[in-house]
């Protein structure tokens, strides 16, 4: 055990980043298992790391707005392609999105052998540091974010098509930056698939009570423990939808024989 | 009320601070080590990487950031080999005293780096424009960098003074009668030509008097292309290469290939202390370089 981590000025920033990603990719995420395009989060934030290096290949610097507006251009323009491909071929959009994926990351590879210093970048959208979130992105994601929500409220009953894969697009773009791809996949699909079956209001609060158990208790498991924080956030995050299931079925077991006897 | 003032005394002797060991964060085990010889029980030294990582990238784990946070001193080898997350460690950290001045102390301040380029010029891919950072396998320049480490203690911690000057002093003769020792063991290697992995290995080919004749991965984490490695293996071949040398931390597989296409032995180089078993200390890092270079140069 080591007690040294455990700080709230420590581990309180990477919290909040989580919950904000949490904020937009609990309902996102039900919509794209809703759909069954799985590996849709990692197509795009390929593609997005892809805009960011090709905006590196034509010399854009690599600190400032450019580089966030490159990916977002990518993001989008990658999004805009999956609808196009969902309307024409809706059998095959799962294997479309894992070809973008392979061909958007080895596409980055071979640009990247005449840029030694886009491999840190890729590498960095891939894995994430949760911990090295700062206060001003924090603030940037935060107002994304909000945006982003209300729109989906506002939209709610037409949230599919090519406003669905806007919005996906800038969501991942922003929360991959931040937390990196493999906590953005599980952030999105863990919470989803603990509450299928759920519907409304009810599935949307099961589902943010996980992903909040499951991001606190990560980053506290990993400052006790020594652990990298997002690599155990990703595996509490599952043992939290585990434990959330076996609740949730328990509840609902309880209930259905309430209703069950109320009928005899 | 005579029992009052010693209750009093009592923990008022429990709460005064003691005389608190100097907390240094050292974001490589060679320093680490060298901490060690130089500072002694005086001071208490917590190092942020392993032999077996590449300190390019490492991963963000909240002990790292609670320990350059309590640190009156972060020694690193600077040049740039942090540079990915040194500074968010810090600025995470939040801690003035490492910040900036004399709690901030970076080796390749201390020396000349070998590499540097004359202009920074992006496009001919210099991914280091204060030259390499490997450097801690040059005893020269592992020896200056410990008179310079010394002098920041005593600045730090002028109480300890005395026993910092002595402990630099026995380190001095200690180190240079080893680096003769080891200068002549490996005399017999002097203009023998390797092949290395990545381009981390310069100042100890240097020293030793070894040439280089080409990298596996001339790009760190970006793959070779088949005509950079057809090239290779010729080279390897024609100009009678002994060793194919790589660091612990790194795949094997390139070198292996590159053995099994032309008959060269590839051998895994400690890089630094904690590399393999015999690597327990900075003499101990230097004996088993030299050792294994050795035992393939037969």
């Amino acid at each position: 055990m080591n007690f040294e981590g455990l700080e709230l000025s420590i581990l309180g920033p990477a919290c909040l980043a989580g919950l904000i990603v949490l904020a937009t990719h609990v309902p996102l995420g039900q919509q794209v298992l809703a759909r069954g395009i799985i590996f849709i989060d990692l197509a795009i934030a390929q593609v997005a790391a892809l805009g960011v290096i090709v905006a590196q290949y034509f010399g854009m610097d690599e600190q400032g707005y450019g580089v966030e507006v490159a990916a977002a251009i990518a993001a989008l323009a990658g999004g805009a392609l999956l609808t196009w491909t969902d309307r024409k071929w809706p059998d095959y959009q799962e294997p479309l999105i894992g070809t973008l994926f392979v061909l958007a990351a080895t596409g980055s590879l071979l640009l990247l052998a005449n840029n030694p210093h886009g491999s840190e970048h890729l590498k960095d959208l891939l894995v994430g540091q949760i911990l090295w979130v700062q206060g001003s992105q924090l603030r940037n994601i935060a107002v994304l974010s909000a945006a982003l929500l209300a729109l989906m409220w506002w939209q709610r009953t037409r949230l599919q098509g090519p406003l669905f894969y806007a919005l996906f697009a800038l969501a991942i773009t922003a929360s991959v930056q931040l937390v990196g791809v493999y906590l953005v996949f599980a952030s999105l699909i863990i919470p989803a698939l603990a509450t299928t079956g759920m519907r409304g209001p009810r599935r949307l609060i099961a589902a943010y009570a996980i992903g909040t158990a499951g991001y606190v208790s990560g980053l506290v498991l990993s400052a006790l423990l020594d652990l990298p924080s997002g690599a155990m956030i990703v595996w509490t995050l599952a043992g939290c939808g585990i434990m959330g299931r076996i609740l949730l079925l328990a509840g609902g077991r309880k209930r259905g024989s309430v209703a069950a006897s109320a009928t005899s | 009320m005579q029992k009052y003032t010693f209750i009093l005394f009592l923990f008022a002797a429990l709460c005064a601070p003691q005389a608190r060991a100097l907390q240094v964060f050292a974001c490589e085990p060679e320093w680490g080590s060298l901490l060690h010889e130089l500072g002694g029980d005086a001071i208490q030294v917590d190092v942020g990487t392993s032999a077996l990582q590449d300190v390019h990238v490492i991963e963000a784990k909240p002990s790292l950031i609670a320990k350059v946070r309590r640190a009156d001193l972060v020694v690193c080898s600077g040049a740039d080999l942090e540079v990915g997350w040194l500074p968010q460690l810090i600025r995470q950290a939040g801690n003035p005293k490492i910040a900036s001045g004399p709690g901030y102390f970076l080796a390749s301040d201390q020396i000349t780096t070998l590499e540097k380029p004359s202009k920074l010029d992006r496009s001919e891919g210099d991914i280091h424009p204060q030259g390499n950072p490997h450097f801690q396998l040059d005893p020269y320049r592992v020896l200056a960098i410990a008179k310079a480490l010394d002098a920041r203690l005593v600045q730090l911690d002028a109480a300890h003074a005395t026993a910092y000057q002595q402990h630099l002093a026995d380190f001095t003769t200690r180190w240079q009668a080893a680096t003769k020792n080891w200068e002549a063991k490996a005399a017999s290697l002097k203009g023998r030509k390797v092949v290395v992995h990545h381009l981390s290995w310069v100042y100890l080919l240097q020293w030793l008097g070894l040439e280089q004749i080409g990298a596996l991965e001339p790009k760190p984490g970006v793959p070779p292309s088949s005509a950079h490695l057809a090239g290779l293996v010729e080279v390897t071949k024609s100009s009678h290469a002994f060793a194919i040398i790589r660091a612990a931390y790194q795949d094997t597989k390139p070198g292996d290939w590159l053995a099994g296409q032309t008959g060269v032995a590839a051998v895994t180089l400690p890089f630094t202390v904690g590399g393999d078993e015999q690597s327990k200390d900075l003499f101990g890092l230097f004996d088993s370089t030299i050792d294994k270079l050795l035992a393939v140069a037969k």
